[in-house]
């Protein structure tokens, strides 16, 4: 069974669903506009602050947009198990991890140039309104955040999309995702310190920092958010293989 | 070799057998029919031949493969399982285009199976607005996708209209014809008589028999004769005299005599100078033979079968 035409059909699937298609797009304007509108009007007062860090700062809309990330890596997975579509799927494909490493390859394809381009114009867009406070990509360290900002939204809709798999449910994976992502992290962030620190989206976001305080740097950060992706990727094939379609 | 085989084969849900060492084949060149109540295992079945199930023991393979290991599987099996299944912000043409590619099939089939299915007008729309009837011939499209040559289709006549009802008859006895092998499951007794050659029946997981559909009729229902005479007491003495037991039915109707020949009746009532009015022999149906089978299984004679069973006996003796 050839790879390449299980990933020439994953791709048809994904691009015929608007759920996926809808978030991957959240990603790209909830990011861009939730920038346009922060530092159109505080941007340039808040870059006064002592605690300003203009590189981290510059993707502050980040936040936003991850969530449109989550959402996409759940709702691309969790379309198959609607109404035992995933038994026609496996039908057409009964190898399984062929058909889930495709499924992941799209995913991930997508929502990593996504992630790259909603990075760097979020960047960009932001620097724009910023005056004389502006950086610009040769701001130590600002390709690297970039760069770095793309791959975190792609291993976070990687994240999503392992955890729909094992929890064959889109609903079900975004009521823990975003809780755990957007919301732990503040509450226990500042007591339970390094442990936080681990998290994939304090890990992850190491890399925006023109120089990250604690434990991890930005590609180590960015590798544990990796490991995070990898895990619940892995527990979705595991699951995917073991159990009756 | 397309043949379906299935071995041995078992499949525990926690404590439930829904297939319990169930041993058949599916030929090629007839029209199976898979019959038993919702329940018997037939669904389960289909999904362990297609491998997304995995039996607890037993197998289950395709013209001598396990389904998991053929190459380009909808080229060489297409199936029907839930007319629910396309998701329904597709159209039914991005639907059939994702099948197609992962199994490298040419984009003009689908348009090829869409006009089949007589869907071809409707093919840009979102599933979303199909009736079921038209979600039932997109499935039935979806499986004719490979132009495999085992097709097996779970009941593919549900929501359907009369006149769907009946292209999906002949679509299944020209495939048949074709020498492809079909098996179609169904719990509507009526529907399967008239496409089906051949029957393999389910009962609790379990198989209750495997025989060509006229055989299976013949071997569980009695053949009966109808008779009707202008002296229907005399009539009904003389038989008795034979050694036959008629029946008078309902509204001083024909004598019904079971176990009966016309050949034989006739050639009786003619000896005897009783004038005969009317003389039939009575087929019995599939209706029939299905009940009687599974009033005859131990695990089916709980009193709400045999009140069913014998009720649709009586609706049927009315309607004659």
């Amino acid at each position: 069974m050839s790879f390449t035409a299980v990933l020439h059909s994953e791709w048809i699937k994904i691009k015929s669903l608007r759920g996926p298609a809808g978030s991957l797009l959240a990603v790209l304007l909830v990011t861009l506009g939730v920038t346009a509108l922060a530092f159109a009007t505080i941007g340039q007062a808040e870059a006064d602050n002592p605690g300003a860090e203009p590189l981290y700062d510059a993707f502050y809309a980040l936040n936003f947009g991850q969530v449109a990330a989550l959402a996409f890596g759940a709702t691309a997975i969790s379309s198959e198990y609607l109404n035992g579509a995933l038994r026609v799927s496996l039908a057409a494909v009964p190898r399984r991890t062929h058909f889930y490493a495709a499924k992941i390859a799209v995913i991930g394809g997508l929502a990593l140039a996504t992630g790259l381009v909603t990075a760097f114009a979020a960047f960009l867009l932001g620097q724009s309104f910023m005056g004389s406070y502006a950086i610009g990509l040769d701001h130590p360290g600002a390709v690297r955040a970039c760069v770095g900002a793309g791959v975190y939204l792609a291993l976070l809709a990687l994240l999503a999309a392992g955890l729909a798999t094992v929890l064959r449910s889109g609903v079900a994976v975004l009521s823990i995702l975003i809780p755990f992502v957007l919301i732990v992290p503040f509450v226990i962030g500042d007591v339970a310190g390094s442990v936080a620190e681990f998290l994939p989206d304090r890990a992850g976001q190491q890399v925006l920092h023109a120089a990250p305080a604690g434990h991890l740097g930005p590609w180590s950060g960015l590798a544990v958010c990796a490991a995070w992706s990898a895990a619940a990727v892995l527990a979705g094939l595991w699951t995917l293989r073991r159990r009756d379609a | 070799m397309t043949r379906i085989d299935v071995h041995e084969l078992t499949k525990e849900y926690g404590a439930t057998r829904a297939v319990d060492r169930l041993t058949f084949a599916v030929e090629p060149g007839r029209v199976t029919g898979f019959l038993g109540p919702n329940g018997a295992g037939k669904s389960t079945t289909m999904r362990l031949v297609l491998g997304l199930d995995r039996p607890t023991s037993g197998t289950a393979t395709v013209g001598g493969r396990a389904y998991t290991a053929l190459d380009a599987p909808l080229r060489q099996v297409g199936a029907l399982l839930d007319p629910q299944a396309a998701h329904g912000s597709r159209t039914a043409r991005a639907h059939l285009l994702a099948l197609a590619a992962s199994n490298r099939i040419p984009a003009r089939r689908v348009d090829e199976v869409l006009d089949e299915a007589g869907l071809s007008a409707v093919a840009g729309r979102r599933v979303k607005s199909y009736s079921l009837g038209m979600r039932q011939r997109l499935g039935v499209a979806a499986a004719l996708l490979g132009d495999p040559a085992v097709l097996m289709l779970d009941e593919p006549s549900n929501g359907l209209d009369p006149e769907s009802i009946i292209w999906v008859r002949e679509l299944m006895r020209r495939l048949a014809r074709e020498g492809r092998t079909v098996l179609v499951s169904s719990h509507l007794m009526n529907e399967t008589a008239s496409f089906a050659d051949h029957l393999v029946v389910l009962g609790r997981g379990r198989l209750l028999a495997d025989l060509p559909l006229q055989e299976f009729i013949d071997t569980q229902v009695q053949p009966r004769v109808r008779v009707r005479s202008s002296d229907d007491s005399a009539l009904a003495a003389l038989l008795e005299g034979h050694g036959y037991r008629p029946v008078r039915e309902p509204d001083s109707g024909p004598l019904t005599v079971a176990d009966a020949r016309v050949a034989d009746i006739g050639r009786i009532a003619a000896r005897a100078g009783v004038p005969i009015l009317e003389l039939a022999a009575q087929e019995g149906t599939l209706e029939e033979a299905y009940l009687a089978l599974t009033a005859d299984a131990v695990e089916y004679t709980s009193a709400r079968t045999a009140d069913s069973a014998s009720a649709v006996r009586e609706s049927q003796e009315a309607r004659r």
